[in-house]
């Protein structure tokens, strides 16, 4: 029954991406000029512009463009950047390990944190802490992420120089100098993550709290540590799960701001890079790549809240 | 504990040495800008500095300045722009970032000095025959490329013909179009046979997409100039090592990092905050916060950078004279000099031409001033009362500038409205389309190149469809005029007629703003690009 809705929603998701493939090839060619223009930019000539095109093989009319790509796609072939004549697979490489690595230390520090204060607050509603909790973490999601990361750079970089003010990594360093340079991106993406996985685990458990099982349990006496961590979490874990899974695959895909600010080569930026130059193979892949994480992520999730909750675990 | 009054040396005795880290640093910062010695001392004499004490004081800073070069140490890079399209092409080269590399990897034929007159670099030699139809070029024996083969005429001629053809590709295509084939006549030696006769030509080949590449390559990274290619990663950075084989002195460094910071801000906090050596473009935002910062120096050259407004000839509104003339009128230049570009510019009298480019800048054409009794005149009799302007932020300042017209404008009841579109595909889709539309040139090395390229009548980038069959006998004319006289009357007969007739409004010219570390020294000021044209790597050293 489960390997069956796993099998289905992988389905799903392969014919997701198909259709994102499809989406991201007409915007990007909607978009105005095209990749030759760019690269001349203020120096294109309408012979220059006619020798990049048909070395580029931008002269092939739009389908067969993408029959192409496809084709290359399905047998592992990521294709040229059009823009600088690398390969994707070179481009997205070190930017995908970095991206995942981003995304791996904020979800490490971020989700125990997370978890840990919605449970506190939760389990004292109504007092100082749980209004303190509620405080920040409203304020902090209502300030945009650009915001926090100057404020940081200001105090910690230029003022008291103890951090550095871009994520610079020369390759060669050791795991203390690593995390001195990811330093300021990453209290940056834990802020800004943490403080809506917190409220999703408060509003979640305070939800459960209210159902009348609970309700038997306070009645019958079960000390409140239990009541919370026992009964209600469990019930309450298929919205946190899913909001913890949000935010990874938004970690993996959504942060360029934090990565112009600190100048992080990562995937986002690369993406933005690629649209601005109209390099439609390195656009395409970077969309593969964040689609799948989507799709992994979201099914993840799901399973997990299934395996959670045995009434889902039945059809009706 | 020492008494810091009565330590003090007599004032006639104060040297460099004994000021305090923040005076040396003032004379430092005054003497490295290139302040003349009259500026340093009134800066100094201001502070209640006598005035022997001052010359004294700015002639040891200057020895201190002045040190012989020494040898070591690294530097990191940031330029304004990179992403995935960074090239090591020389003939794709379109951002600060590969003009950079291009200047570690690779040498060119000649070299600009900071006059703009061309050094030899690859080319010992480089004569013209008589009516410069003609140029023989010397190559320089004994060069190698990092790969360790010897650089040959084959090298030069393969490199330098990349730029022709029906085939080419390279974005100074249409520059070097005077040049009709280049021939190997010799193991070290070759020729540019010319189409139309150049005597600039030399002065052409030292920009940044001329570089010799080896026989059969695209660069890939092989060059024979100072720095070898250790890593090159398109978008996120490379790294260059001194080139110990090289064929003179040498660099200083031992290593250069170069990378990108795109975020204006992310990138003057880099410089403050030390991660960054060398950072391209500061905005006007940041100039009080670099100039006031420790350990930092604002490096503001003045440039040919041009701010335009392009109205197109060939349609309305720009076809009527009038408008045009009103455009001009309407422009408060002296403000936008002030206070858009806080003093780091100069005034623009609509040529392409600035006091820049050296003795062909017409100093004689009248300076244009903002008169909105004159603009209301021309805009009334040309009959239009409104117009659109399209305005992306191509240069630092351009949008206020047009902000300012539009301000300026609806003062005599003119309507003219801004249309705000992103640099994102700009030049495919507004520039040379869209009726009136803003523009940026970066300063092009000779005036006659300059209009050349945006003047010239049926020339690829005539950016406001502006044909003039005089200036297109005085473009080719002027070039084999040898006698300076005659050259200058011709050179202001072109800027004249560019001034009162074409579609192009150039209220200002920016200068190149930068900044650097203050320990390093003999950075070089060739006007024509970010960092010193990128001239930097082979020449600095830290202090």
């Amino acid at each position: 029954m489960m390997m069956q809705m796993v099998l289905r929603r992988i389905a799903i998701g392969f014919a997701t991406l198909i259709v994102v493939s499809i989406i991201v090839f007409l915007a990007t060619s909607i978009l105005p000029g095209d990749v030759a223009q760019i690269i001349l930019g203020q120096s294109a000539t309408p012979e220059t512009l006619a020798a990049l095109r048909a070395e580029l093989g931008m002269d092939l009319p739009a389908y067969m463009r993408y029959f192409a790509w496809l084709g290359n796609m399905a047998s592992g072939d990521l294709g040229i950047s059009k823009a600088g004549g690398a390969t994707i697979a070179s481009l997205i490489g070190g930017r995908f390990g970095n991206t995942m690595m981003m995304a791996g230390f904020v979800a490490l520090i971020s989700i125990p944190i997370s978890i840990a204060l919605g449970l506190w607050a939760a389990m004292h509603p109504g007092t100082w802490l749980d209004r303190s909790v509620t405080f920040c973490t409203l304020s902090l999601i209502s300030v945009p992420e650009f915001f926090i990361a100057t404020v940081l750079v200001l105090i910690l970089a230029v003022e008291l120089h103890w951090l550095p003010s871009t994520a610079y990594m020369t390759g060669d360093e050791n795991f203390f100098q690593l995390m001195k340079a990811l330093a300021m991106p990453l209290i940056t993406l834990v802020i800004v993550v943490s403080a809506q996985m917190i409220r999703m685990t408060r509003a979640g458990i305070l939800n459960v709290m209210n159902s009348p099982y609970i309700e038997m349990a306070i009645l019958k006496g079960v000390p409140k540590g239990r009541i919370i961590l026992r009964h209600a979490f469990f019930n309450a874990i298929g919205p946190i799960v899913n909001v913890i899974a949000l935010n990874l695959a938004y970690l993996v895909s959504g942060v360029v701001i934090v990565e112009t600010i600190f100048a992080y080569p990562g995937l986002a930026k690369l993406m933005i890079d690629g649209v601005q130059t109209r390099d439609l193979p390195l656009v395409q892949a970077c969309a593969m790549i964040f689609c799948g994480t989507y799709v992994i992520l979201i099914l993840t999730a799901d399973v997990a809240s299934i395996l959670s909750n045995p009434r889902l675990r039945q059809p009706k | 504990m020492k008494d810091k009054f009565t330590d003090k040396p007599t004032p006639e005795e104060l040297q460099y040495s004994d000021l305090d880290r923040a005076g040396k640093h003032l004379v430092d910062r005054a003497v490295r800008k290139g302040f003349s010695r009259r500026e340093v001392l009134k800066i100094m004499m201001a502070t209640g500095v006598t005035y022997a004490a001052a010359s004294n004081i700015f002639s040891s800073g200057q020895v201190a300045m002045a040190q012989t070069p020494k040898k070591g140490g690294s530097v990191r890079m940031a330029s304004n722009l990179h992403g995935p399209d960074d090239q090591l092409d020389p003939t794709l080269f379109t951002s600060t970032i590969d003009y950079t590399r291009g200047r570690t990897i690779y040498n060119s034929l000649v070299q600009h000095s900071n006059d703009l007159t061309p050094q030899p670099e690859l080319a010992e030699e480089f004569m013209p025959n008589g009516d410069a139809t003609e140029w023989t070029f010397k190559i320089r024996k004994g060069v190698n490329f990092h790969d360790g083969s010897p650089l040959t005429a084959d090298d030069v001629v393969y490199s330098m013909n990349r730029h022709l053809g029906e085939e080419s590709t390279s974005v100074i295509k249409a520059v070097l179009s005077s040049v009709k084939e280049w021939k190997k006549t010799g193991e070290h030696e070759c020729k540019a046979i010319m189409e139309t006769p150049n005597a600039d030509l030399p002065i052409v080949l030292g920009i940044f997409q001329t570089k010799i590449v080896k026989n059969g390559t695209t660069g890939e990274g092989n060059g024979t100039g100072p720095f070898t290619l250790e890593s090159f990663e398109p978008g996120v950075k490379s790294v260059h090592k001194r080139n110990e084989n090289y064929w003179r002195e040498g660099a200083n460094l031992d290593a250069i990092e170069i990378t990108g910071i795109t975020d204006p801000v992310a990138r003057v906090n880099a410089l403050i905050a030390g991660d960054m050596q060398l950072v391209t473009q500061i905005d006007g935002k940041a100039f009080r916060q670099v100039e006031s910062a420790d350990g930092v120096t604002l490096l503001s050259t003045p440039a040919a950078l041009q701010m335009g407004i392009c109205c197109l000839k060939n349609t309305l509104p720009g076809s009527n004279d009038d408008f045009v003339l009103g455009m001009k009128y309407i422009q408060d230049r002296e403000r936008i000099v002030e206070k858009i570009l806080k003093g780091k510019g100069s005034l623009g009298n609509d040529t392409p031409v600035s006091s820049a480019h050296g003795p062909d800048f017409c100093s004689e054409l009248p300076q244009r001033a903002f008169d909105p009794d004159k603009a209301k005149f021309h805009f009334k009799k040309s009959g239009i009362s409104s117009a659109e302007v399209f305005v992306a932020p191509v240069m630092s300042g351009i949008e206020d500038a047009v902000l300012l017209a539009q301000v300026n404008c609806s003062k005599i009841g003119f309507d003219l409205q801004v249309k705000k579109v992103p640099t994102d595909g700009y030049w495919g889709a507004v520039w040379m389309q869209e009726p009136v539309n803003v523009v940026s040139w970066n300063m092009r090395p000779t005036a006659q190149s300059q209009m050349a390229i945006q003047f010239g009548p049926g020339a690829a980038w005539n950016d406001t469809y502006w044909n003039n069959d005089r200036m297109g006998e005085l473009l080719v004319s002027v070039l084999a005029e040898t006698d300076p006289t005659k050259r200058h009357a011709m050179q202001c007969e072109m800027q004249t007629l560019i001034h009162e007739g074409s579609g192009m409004v150039i209220p200002a010219f920016s200068n190149i703003n930068d900044g650097i570390a203050d320990n390093i020294m003999g950075m070089p000021k060739v006007p024509l690009g970010q960092l010193g044209a990128c001239e930097w790597p082979e020449f600095i050293w830290l202090a």
